[in-house]
């Protein structure tokens, strides 16, 4: 299963480019195409409204919205019942409704974001291509960064909770038989419950970091003939690289007659940012993009390279 | 008479056991301490992880807050701490 990231600034045609991708794809293989941009537009574009879940579009191609608030939510309840049945003693005082404050915490949106992504990656094996349209350039880098950023803490938080374990063992050897509250502490590392859920944490990033890097992940980078676009790619190119993740294909978009000077210009700046990278050069259709019947099934270049 | 040997000489053993463990203890409690800080740190201004990974393990760590919260109590009283540490009364 190969899988495509659509990135880039806000506006410049990723849900266009991805759309128009995975329709080609789908003449071959088969396909979902998944929106994380909270701004969906996928059903728009292939003139169909989107229910909660996958829908089918044709035989070989399967479209998707995520809907970040409803997943949010749903992270956040799982944790605050969890909370709730540790701290039950609270129901009794009536106290428990305040742990749905959580929900209010910053990041939890990039988190539910990703866990998306790893839950699609993880369960929607009988697709040959998964295509993600991802939110503008800001929100990407953020929560791609997100698997890396975690494993550090986890791994630095295991070491303190290892360290723990370790002195609570001695301290038990010291003892010895006899019994106090401190000794009831748990210092087998199989028993703490905190290092148990740690390592987990632990696994799950450290598979999907390993697929996010891997050779059947590949980045493409859209943009404009125009100067802000180029500057975002820029910083996009270098994000991506910073985070070890793999850009596979450029493309710049919506080039017309009058902007096919910018256009070389742009190109020429972002070979030299990212070397070795297949560009692809797509016009802007004069008709409007739209749905079933529309002009998208006619982007006549073919965005995918063969030899993915 | 025996009997009552038998009960210093444990009492004596538990004592040094105790002392010697002592020290292992406020380490321990130290650890825990650092731990909860790291991991609740964005509730006091500091760098913070990823939130969702305090909410993650929050369920376990109701131990580690109250060594928190007793630090925070007794961080007032530094003095005290450091005698109580090294034994003096």
């Amino acid at each position: 299963m190969k899988i495509l990231f659509f990135a880039g600034k806000g506006g410049v045609g990723k849900s266009t480019m991805a759309a128009a991708a995975a329709w080609q794809l789908s003449q071959k293989f088969r396909v979902l195409i998944v929106s994380l941009d909270p701004a969906h537009n996928l059903g728009d574009i292939f003139g169909t409204v989107i229910k909660d879940g996958k829908t089918k579009f044709t035989d070989t191609l399967y479209l998707e919205e995520v809907n970040l608030r409803k997943l949010s939510r749903e992270y956040l309840q799982k944790e605050i019942d969890v909370l709730s049945s540790t701290y039950r003693y609270l129901q009794v005082l009536n106290l428990d409704n305040y742990f749905s404050i959580l929900k209010y915490s910053p990041g939890i949106e990039e988190y539910a974001l990703l866990t998306s992504i790893e839950k699609t990656i993880r369960d929607e094996t009988d697709f040959d291509y998964i295509v993600f349209d991802t939110p503008p350039t800001g929100l990407t880098l953020r929560f791609l960064a997100l698997p890396k950023v975690t494993i550090t803490w986890i791994d630095r938080l295991i070491g303190i909770r290892r360290q723990i374990l370790e002195k609570r063992y001695t301290i038990h050897r010291i003892r010895g038989t006899l019994s106090s509250e401190e000794t009831i502490l748990d210092y087998k590392e199989e028993d703490d419950d905190i290092l148990k859920r740690l390592w987990k944490l632990s696994d799950n990033y450290q598979t999907l970091n390993r697929t996010l890097c891997g050779s059947d992940c590949h980045v493409v980078l859209v943009f404009n003939p125009d100067i802000l676009s180029l500057k975002e790619s820029e910083r996009l190119i270098e994000g991506l690289s910073d985070l070890e993740l793999p850009l596979r294909l450029l493309i710049n978009n919506k080039v017309t007659e009058a902007t096919e000077e910018m256009a070389g210009y742009v190109e020429k700046q972002m070979k030299g940012m990212a070397k070795d990278v297949p560009l692809e050069r797509i016009h802007l259709a004069k008709t409007l993009l739209d749905g079933r019947n529309g002009a998208l099934y006619d982007i006549r270049e073919s965005i995918i390279p063969d030899s993915w | 008479m025996l009997k009552f040997l038998k009960r210093i000489l444990s009492d004596f053993d538990t004592s040094h056991r105790e002392s010697a463990a002592a020290l292992t203890g406020v380490e321990v409690r130290e650890l825990e301490n650092i731990f909860a800080l790291l991991l609740l740190g964005s509730f006091v201004g500091l760098p913070a992880p990823p939130s969702f990974l305090a909410v993650e393990l929050l369920p376990f760590m109701e131990r580690e807050l109250k060594v928190l919260n007793s630090r925070a109590r007794d961080a007032g009283d530094m003095l005290a701490e450091m005698c109580g540490t090294i034994g003096i009364d």
